[in-house]
């Protein structure tokens, strides 16, 4: 069996800076209001009388069995044997189903094109040998692609579903 | 060229300046056009990675308002006409207006500014110099100017945290290495310092998340600082904390010192900083006993009334510490060898009868000792014609509405001014008021031997991987019209023989340089055992020589900032929160980036920070747009409620206007701090001249429509 790739982003480790999401935006031609990852952060809060900042890149965490897959009605979503969850936007329709379903919010419409699209690891990198877009540009050094089976084993499970409890972020800084 | 990319696509080396610069970074170009910008692996400064301004560099070349010609005004100045001309009618325009002036007026009716330069300074000066005005209008005195010059007349060089010594404790001042440039060292050191598990202490009246790693964060009330670092010493001394060998032996004045200090113990230290007496001996504890040590300290401090003493009073700190020029504390790096950026600008051709005419020069004497003047003086000379007239106003790379205090007044002052030449990328508020404007080429369409001011130890090669337009680098542009001038002798025929005579000590050429990629001076720790400090007694001097000689208090103290509750109580009725200014987002530097789609989606309002019980207290929600008011303006910004920011105290940030909005203003009245901001001799750095942008008082209230 193939194994599952994915990102690891150690969300303690992020300084909110923002550089992953300009090198996604780069890397995959993105237009003004596509964020494939995105820094969010619910700002600065109390926690146990302390204060705390924390910064929540949220990006698609390739579900094992993507909602967003299901509700499609035209079959655009497609899953890879490594896991990584396509979307065709030749076959994409602009219904927004998809955009409903995603259990992260991280599914993005591309205005111009009417298509729902979102990250999809830069499978033409991983392709050649190379890591996604965003994992060397980071200066926290926090965000790590490989093998889910071995990230998690190396990291635990806590972090994967960053972006869930994660607000939308209106404040930019 | 380094190497291939995809088909037809070349990678070639360089380093990024769109901010202060430094980070080398991997250029792809495809049939003539950059396609993509990337980190560079083998760049020791940034390794591999790379910030969202630098990637969004893409945006700013090809972004289609960008200047790509000359333009000459056309109908009333200010009125948004122009007209097209070729760069020889540039030439000649500049060439007559500076003969006009410099005939009519004397070379210091001229006066050439800069921002916060990209990297063009060397070359600025020379000009001036060579032309023969003294009056070159920088940022230097309240951001950069200060730390190098007070470093210099205390310990002889400015002392730089070692991050590849593998300091054990830093000590973060009013700083935000990792989304803003520190100039020496970019902000991966600082982030891979923590992550090998050093103590970080921070002082910032915000929460920024350096803060929140933090071990301890010391919420100060903004303008304090000084006081502070003074109440640590306090605590260093009275628990015998400092490095008596070396105080022994490198220290001049410390009885003096120690005098001085003893004036500021934790009780009283508390009471002005709001810091908790526990807290200011915890930190105190903290730095002294855990060694190496450094201070990561910026621009913050030094736009304030007690601009050197808060930079002598750091310096200090990591004195009596031990940690000066010890590996991982604060060192001072070797450049390479290289011309240095003091050389290139070829101050000593200035005459000395033209140099005592630098405006403000008798005012604040330390920042006229480093070319340095005060832009307050300038708006004067140029409104009242005192002490004498301001003809001509040549700004390259600035845009002094935004980022100038008293906007009110600058504008005025471009507004009378005779003649004004802006070079820049875009027409900003600032070059609709000009005469002629310039296009100016970014760091991708200029080759340079990059970097040479900053006290790093590298020399970095920047290459031309690209023409816009007719755009030309300042470096080409000033060379050029130095020759057109008769100051031939001193320049080259074309930019490359410059670039040569830079490189020349090295033995390299400009093409050898480029293939090196950066030269690094060769480091080495404690060279004052061998050759003292470089200042007049050869020792730390806690007790200056030099502010003694121009007349200051030859030791570092606290003055209580010239707008706050404190000094000015009266104003609290109306004005009862203290106003901070120019909190750094990562998507722009200063006035710059507004205009890039990638960078002004991260943040595409300006914002100011507001307790949640402050906001309450004023009737603001979340996302309101706030009138923001000082005695001297007022603007608009929108709300961010955080729980980072003390009750009393109010952020805002800085340099906000609308490229998108109409010209020729482009809202540069909505929503700019500096209406605000004051710029009264009176309120600045005695003497660096510093403009006090910090703290200011203010009321907020929610904008009715």
């Amino acid at each position: 069996m193939t194994k599952k790739l994915a990102l690891f982003i150690d969300e303690d480790l992020c300084w909110g800076c923002d550089a992953c999401e300009l090198a996604c935006k780069q890397e995959n031609h993105l237009s003004e209001g596509s964020r494939w990852i995105r820094v969010r952060t619910k700002g600065v809060q109390r926690v146990n009388g302390k204060l705390k900042l924390t910064y929540s890149p949220a990006r698609c965490v390739q579900c094992t069995h993507p909602p967003c897959q299901e509700v499609c009605p035209v079959k655009a979503i497609t899953q890879r044997s490594d896991g990584i969850v396509l979307i065709d936007s030749n076959g994409c329709i602009g219904c927004k189903k998809c955009i409903e379903a995603c259990p992260f919010g991280v599914m993005q419409f591309n205005q111009e094109k009417g298509v729902a699209e979102k990250c999809h690891l830069c499978y033409h990198r991983i392709d050649q040998g190379l890591k996604p877009a965003c994992v060397d540009v980071c200066i926290g050094r926090c965000i790590y692609f490989g093998e889910m089976a071995e990230l998690v084993n190396r990291y635990g499970e806590r972090r994967w579903l960053s972006g869930r409890n994660g607000n939308e972020r209106t404040t930019g800084l | 060229m380094i190497g291939l990319g995809g088909q037809d696509e070349k990678i070639l080396r360089s380093h990024c300046r769109i901010c202060h610069g430094g980070c080398g970074v991997l250029v792809y170009v495809k049939e003539g056009r950059v396609t993509k910008i990337e980190g560079d692996p083998q760049c020791p400064i940034n390794r591999g990675t790379l910030c969202p301004k630098g990637i969004a560099s893409l945006q700013l070349v090809y972004h289609p308002n960008r200047l790509l010609y000359p333009l000459k005004r056309k109908g009333p100045k200010g009125g948004g006409g122009w007209e097209k001309i070729s760069w020889e009618e540039a030439y000649d325009l500049l060439v007559s207006k500076i003969n006009e002036y410099k005939n009519g007026y004397g070379a210091e009716s001229i006066v050439l500014g800069y921002g916060t330069g990209r990297d063009n300074e060397s070359f600025i000066y020379r000009f001036a110099n060579l032309l023969g005005t003294p009056n070159v209008l920088t940022a230097g005195h309240m951001c950069y100017g200060p730390r190098v010059s007070t470093s210099i007349i205390t310990c002889g060089n400015l002392p730089v945290c070692d991050y590849e010594g593998n300091p054990k404790c830093i000590m973060v001042w009013g700083n935000n290495a990792i989304i803003s440039n520190p100039d020496e060292y970019k902000g991966l050191y600082l982030s891979d310092a923590l992550a090998k598990g050093a103590k970080l202490i921070v002082v910032d009246p915000r929460f920024t998340k350096l803060a929140d790693r933090s071990d301890l964060w010391l919420q100060l009330r903004p303008g304090t600082d000084v006081a502070l670092a003074l109440g640590m010493l306090h605590v260093i001394i009275e628990e015998e904390l400092y490095d008596k060998e070396f105080v022994g032996n490198w220290i001049y004045g410390w009885n003096e010192f120690v005098d001085r200090v003893k004036e500021y113990p934790p009780q009283r230290v508390s009471e002005i900083t709001w810091v908790p007496e526990e807290k200011i001996r915890e930190a105190a504890r903290l730095f002294a006993k855990t060694k190496p040590a450094c201070i990561q300290w910026g621009v913050a401090i030094e736009q304030s009334i007690n601009c050197v003493d808060n930079n002598r009073s750091l310096i200090a700190l990591a004195a009596v510490t031990g940690n000066l020029d010890v590996p991982g504390g604060m060192v001072f790096y070797v450049p390479p060898p290289v011309m240095n950026a003091s050389q290139f600008g070829l101050h000593r051709l200035l005459p000395p009868e033209q140099r005592k005419k630098r405006l403000g020069g008798e005012v604040f004497k330390l920042a006229d000792a480093f070319a340095i003047i005060n832009p307050r003086f300038v708006w004067e000379a140029i409104l009242y014609e005192k002490p004498y007239p301001v003809k001509m106003v040549f700004l390259i790379s600035s845009n002094p509405i935004m980022t100038r205090a008293n906007a009110s007044m600058v504008y005025e002052a471009l507004k009378k001014v005779e003649f004004l030449a802006v070079s820049d990328f875009f027409l900003t508020p600032t070059a609709e008021m000009a005469d002629l404007v310039l296009p100016s080429a970014t760091w991708l369409e200029m080759d340079y031997v990059a970097e040479i001011w900053k006290r790093h130890g590298y020399a970095l090669a920047r290459q031309k991987v690209i023409q816009v337009g007719e755009c030309k680098s300042d470096h080409e542009m000033l060379l050029e019209l130095g020759n057109r001038l008769g100051q031939k002798e001193y320049w080259w025929p074309t930019l490359r023989e410059a670039l040569n005579a830079i490189l020349a000590p090295s033995g390299l050429t400009f093409e050898e340089f480029l293939e090196i990629g950066h030269l690094q001076g060769k480091m080495e720790y404690r060279k004052y055992l061998k050759k003292g400090f470089s200042t007049p007694t050869q020792k730390v001097e806690l007790y200056s020589t030099r502010m003694k000689e121009w007349g200051y208090d030859p030791l570092p103290k606290f003055r209580e900032p010239p707008e706050s509750p404190i000094s000015r109580p009266d104003r609290v009725k109306d004005y009862p929160y203290i106003l901070i200014t120019g909190m750094r987002p990562t998507a722009f530097f200063h006035s710059e980036h507004r205009q890039i789609p990638w960078l002004r989606e991260l943040l595409p309002e300006p914002l100011v920070e507001i307790h949640p019980e402050t906001a309450e207290k004023e009737g603001i929600k979340e996302g309101d747009w706030v009138v923001i008011e000082s005695p001297r303006g007022r603007c608009y910004q929108r709300a961010k409620l955080t729980l980072g920011i003390d009750p009393r105290v109010i952020g805002a940030q800085h340099a906000w206007w609308f490229p998108e909005k109409e010209a020729p203003e482009h809202g540069w009245k909505e929503s700019n701090i500096n209406l605000l901001t004051d710029n009264d001799p009176s309120t600045c750095d005695p003497a660096m001249g510093a403009t006090n942008l910090r703290v200011l008082m203010c009321r907020v209230s929610p904008k009715k429509d």
